[in-house]
């Protein structure tokens, strides 16, 4: 049996041991006095504060319990929010206003939009504009389709591509564009980077950037993300660019690293978007995306690292559609990480915390009548919240079509404003929408599938073997097949393409982000300078780059001084020399 | 002779991994009976117009979702012109990536069709079934001159109309079967072998014939080259058929295409079957100058291996995926299957998954028939 196999028996076994403390709690009387005792206190000691409309509230609703048994359930198998096993969220107050009732100023926004068009200099003009009202500096960004894939915008046959659905950034210079303007080292600033083969390459210009400007004590500080999550790429992204042992080998480094020097960096967020988005159930979705991370807990436990260190810098992102299942996914998996965390790996409170970050569903929404998206992102973001998600993105309406315009960021964004600050739903109260019985039954049913699917993993030899065998791919497949034909059926209602549908409608007219020919050339001129200006120092930097891969070094360390003087392309040219390429699969 | 499947070419662009559509659509085609060659994701325009010329399709479907598809579509446009290829249509899609205004501009560029979000998959099959019956119109066939290497087109168009058959060459290429069972690596051994022989032999050419089943009374998907690397490279031919039911590994016109391909300058033919069963013998006596058994560890029981007839006529046994457990042991198991039956056959043990596995360079040099020290 594998880790997921104990996983199951792990699952097992917190909920027997939780139905015979409440068996406990209900034929001995001490036991059951301390349960009532202990619910009265905590009921007791939950703060009040009022309304605009001077109602009187507590800020965490728990249900009416009065019998032991229940109490031992309620505490013991969800627990309150912030206490194991985390259903009701890892923090004890989310969303809330400040105790002082003065609406909307928390210390940090749970917003995060995804941004990045055209080159450094347009995607830092974005970040600038997004952040305008913001108190505290999220940024999130995508790159382009060869920065993606670690090329240079100046290879063969990436032209068209360049700064398309993302930024184009080539080198260390372009990193320090990126981000011009803002301080890096502020601790209400933090950097998220979709990127995932070249992942080590990008977070070393990330760190050399912020070093040029801040000085190398500035490392400590550095707050962010970097996806870097090369299973999922395997399953369904297929932005893996490395062979998987040689990927999972730099991710081990970039992580070892973190943990020594970049200790508020997240060096992976555990993704089941792409899984869901390339057509996964959700069901499919978290049970791949947490298995993959129990995967990578156990390579990297199996490196010698300490699960302490590192536990608390994972996170993980799901995608939030409209499904029922999204009624109580993500409490699912908190469940789920918390007590395999715990009980199997070992790890302490902060490792068993599953941080979260949700982005609405972009498979959802769809080109007809596409201001319907703005109801069905308000929908999925609705779900989300309830979930009690650390941090979320919310699609634009337009996103069917294009990099999204600044009319649609702005909606999106103002929708979580809306469901936030202007609505009472969540600043008032935790756990205002939580514990419904229908919200229930989803969470046990999810949390039985996800379970089921661990099984079938953990039969086929565990996460790593079943990936070669295509397993997780193909169950993906035959998902994305089975809802296209519903769709087409019409057994899947889709208002405004299978229903509802408006004849006389033609495609919109929206704005288009394009990026022009000449902010193209413009970005091929910059990285041929940038390579010619520093050819010299290039070919030693990659001579000494190949002997830290061949020799076993840590090559994350290697690259904060090879991306000094080398651009993405000539380092990732230098490492499929010496590791290969990843061999696609189909 | 039975009237040749519709061949259809999909792909997804270059730096773009949003194979979703792609893989929805290519199922759908292969259930309306379509030959689809699936060429994969992030490929070049290159690599997909050179594939479009050495599978002689009818047409191309890209699915892009990355942007930059109004460069891209004319990319692939302008190489299919320049190489006098027109007469392969074009023809895509991409959600809601891809504008009215952008489709419009697309096909004034050549593009026949661009598929917009919420098409249903039956009018897609319907579109794509149509270029099954614009064929019959001739396509003009360049003569290369007298002297150059012949075209893909050329070469292409001869393999598909089965003849005529080149004249023979005073010294032909180096013919090397692979066969076994689905799963045991053959793609990814055949690709590793080609990356090895461009690099050692730096002006040679390579065609390699690969198979894939057809499912019966529908279509084909012949995927192999979504999963090769090294083999999208201007100096290798690569033809995709599909066995229409044929038994025993290859399909009806194997024979017939690899004369034609035997009888051009290559310097190494490879021909991949599908994967095998245990009394299958894919290739005639003397067929191939060197044939190749593939194997992976999990064949099961040791008895298994009294069963599989090709042990006994293949010239090299590779055991591949070395790194499983049991690997070993299944290496000296069918050593000594061979040995017990008079085999003198080398077995050699390999990881073709791996970057620069030593069993890989000494398959070479065994299919080659040169020494490991010569080169």
């Amino acid at each position: 049996m594998g880790t997921l196999g104990h996983v199951i028996l792990a699952w097992r076994a917190h909920d027997a041991n939780v139905e015979a403390e409440v068996q406990r709690a209900r034929t001995d009387g001490d036991a059951g006095g301390a349960w009532l005792e202990r619910w009265l206190a905590i009921r007791a000691a939950i703060p009040r504060g009022h309304t605009p409309t001077g109602l009187d509230l507590p800020r965490l609703a728990l249900p009416e319990l009065d019998e032991p048994g229940a109490i031992a359930r309620y505490l013991l198998g969800q627990g309150l929010p912030g206490e194991f096993p985390f259903v009701n969220g890892i923090h004890s107050e989310m969303y809330l206003q400040a105790a002082d009732g003065k609406p909307g100023r928390r210390l940090e926004e749970p917003t995060r939009l995804f941004a990045g068009l055209g080159l450094a200099d347009d995607t830092n003009a974005r970040f600038r504009y997004l952040t305008q009202h913001q108190s505290s500096v999220r940024l999130s960004t995508a790159f382009d389709g060869p920065t993606l894939y670690g090329l240079d915008s100046d290879a063969e046959a990436v032209f068209g591509k360049i700064g398309e659905g993302g930024v184009a950034i080539d080198t260390v210079e372009d990193m320090e564009r990126l981000y011009a303007g803002f301080d890096l080292t502020d601790p209400a600033c933090s950097v998220s980077m979709t990127i995932n083969g070249p992942a080590p390459i990008l977070l070393a210009m990330y760190v050399a950037a912020a070093k040029r400007r801040w000085g190398d004590a500035c490392a400590m500080s550095l707050r962010g993300t970097v996806q870097a999550d090369v299973l999922k790429e395997v399953q369904a992204q297929n932005e893996v660019i490395f062979p998987l042992d040689a990927s999972l080998r730099f991710l081990g480094d970039m992580v070892e690293h973190c943990v020594r020097a970049l200790p508020r960096w997240y060096p992976i967020s555990i993704s089941g978007y792409h899984i869901a988005e390339a057509g996964a159930t959700p069901v499919q979705q978290a049970a791949y995306t947490l298995s993959n991370g129990f995967a990578y807990v156990e390579l990297f436990a199996a490196r010698g690292l300490d699960v302490n260190t590192f536990a608390p810098r994972l996170s993980f992102f799901l995608d939030c559609g409209l499904d029922i299942e999204y009624l109580a996914l993500a409490r699912a998996c908190r469940r789920i990480w918390a007590i395999g965390m715990r009980d199997v790996f070992r790890a302490d409170e902060r490792g068993q915390r599953m941080r979260l970050h949700t982005q609405t569903s972009g498979r959802s929404l769809v080109a007809q009548s596409f201001k319907n998206n703005l109801t069905r992102t308000a929908i999925e973001l609705l779900l989300a919240y309830a979930n009690t998600t650390n941090s979320c993105h919310s699609n634009s309406a337009d996103e069917p079509f294009t990099t999204p315009g600044e009319e649609y960021v702005k909606l999106a964004a103002n929708a979580q404003a809306i469901l936030l600050e202007e609505s009472g739903l969540f600043r008032h109260m935790m756990n205002a929408i939580a514990g419904s019985p229908g919200m229930e039954a989803v969470q046990k049913a999810v949390e039985r599938g996800i379970l089921d699917e661990f099984h079938t993993l953990d039969e086929l030899g565990g996460v790593l073997t079943a990936v070669e065998h295509r397993y997780q791919r193909s169950q993906i497949q035959e998902s994305a097949h089975r809802y296209e034909r519903q769709i087409g059926a019409g057994e899947r209602p889709i208002v405004g393409l299978n229903r509802y549908r408006d004849e006389s409608e033609r495609l919109p007219d929206v704005e288009m982000m394009r990026t022009s020919r000449a902010t193209k050339l413009k970005q091929v001129a910059r990285v041929k300078a940038f390579k010619k200006r520093n050819r010299v120092a290039a070919i030693r930097a990659l001579d000494s780059l190949s002997r830290v891969v061949e020799s076993g070094g840590n090559v994350c360390e290697e690259l904060l001084d090879t991306v000094e003087v080398c651009s993405l392309g000539q380092i990732t040219t230098r490492l499929h020399d010496l590791v290969g390429h990843f061999r696609p699969l189909v | 002779m039975t009237k040749r499947p519709l061949r259809i070419l999909t792909a997804v662009p270059i730096c773009d991994g949003h194979d979703s559509a792609i893989n929805t659509i290519n199922l759908e085609l292969v259930r309306a009976g379509v030959e689809v060659i699936y060429l994969g994701y992030h490929r070049s325009a290159r690599d997909i117009v050179r594939a479009a010329l050495q599978e002689d399709v009818a047409a191309i479907g890209i699915s892009s979702y990355n942007g930059g598809h109004v460069e891209f579509f004319r990319e692939v446009r302008d190489l299919l012109e320049e190489r006098d290829a027109t007469a392969i249509g074009l023809f895509g899609g991409g959600g809601g990536t891809i504008t009215a205004a952008d489709a419009a501009q697309m096909t004034r560029q050549g593009v026949d069709r661009i598929f917009f979000a919420g098409t249903p998959l039956d009018e897609i099959v319907s579109f794509v079934l149509a270029y099954g019956k614009r064929r019959g119109v001739r396509h003009r066939t360049a003569k290369s001159p007298r002297g150059t290497f012949p075209t893909d087109r050329t070469i292409a168009r001869t393999l598909s109309e089965l003849g005529p058959l080149p004249r023979r060459l005073a010294s032909q290429p180096r013919t090397v079967g692979i066969a076994g069972p689905g799963g045991a690596g053959k793609t990814t051994l055949i690709d590793e072998l080609v990356r090895r022989f461009l690099a050692t032999h730096p002006e040679s050419r390579i065609a390699i014939l690969s198979h894939d089943p057809s499912i019966l009374g529908k279509g084909a998907l012949l995927g192999d080259r979504a999963t090769m690397i090294y083999s999208q490279n201007d100096r290798v031919f690569m033809r995709s058929l599909a066995t229409h039911g044929t038994a025993g590994g290859v399909a009806a016109e194997t024979g017939r295409c690899l004369e034609i391909l035997r009888g051009l300058p290559f310097d190494l033919v490879v021909v991949e079957t599908v994967g095998i069963g245990q009394e299958s013998v894919p290739f005639a006596p003397g067929a191939m100058d060197c044939s190749v058994l593939v194997m992976s560890p999990d064949y099961g029981a040791r008895l298994q291996l009294q069963k599989i007839v090709m042990l006994d006529v293949a010239d090299v046994v590779v055991v591949n995926k070395g790194d499983l457990a049991g690997a070993r042991t299944a290496v000296s198991e069918v050593e000594h299957r061979l040995r017990a039956a008079g085999g003198q056959q080398r077995v050699i043990a390999t990881v073709a998954k791996a970057h620069r596995d030593t069993g890989v360079d000494e398959l070479l040099h065994a299919v080659l028939g040169t020494r490991a020290d010569t080169v």
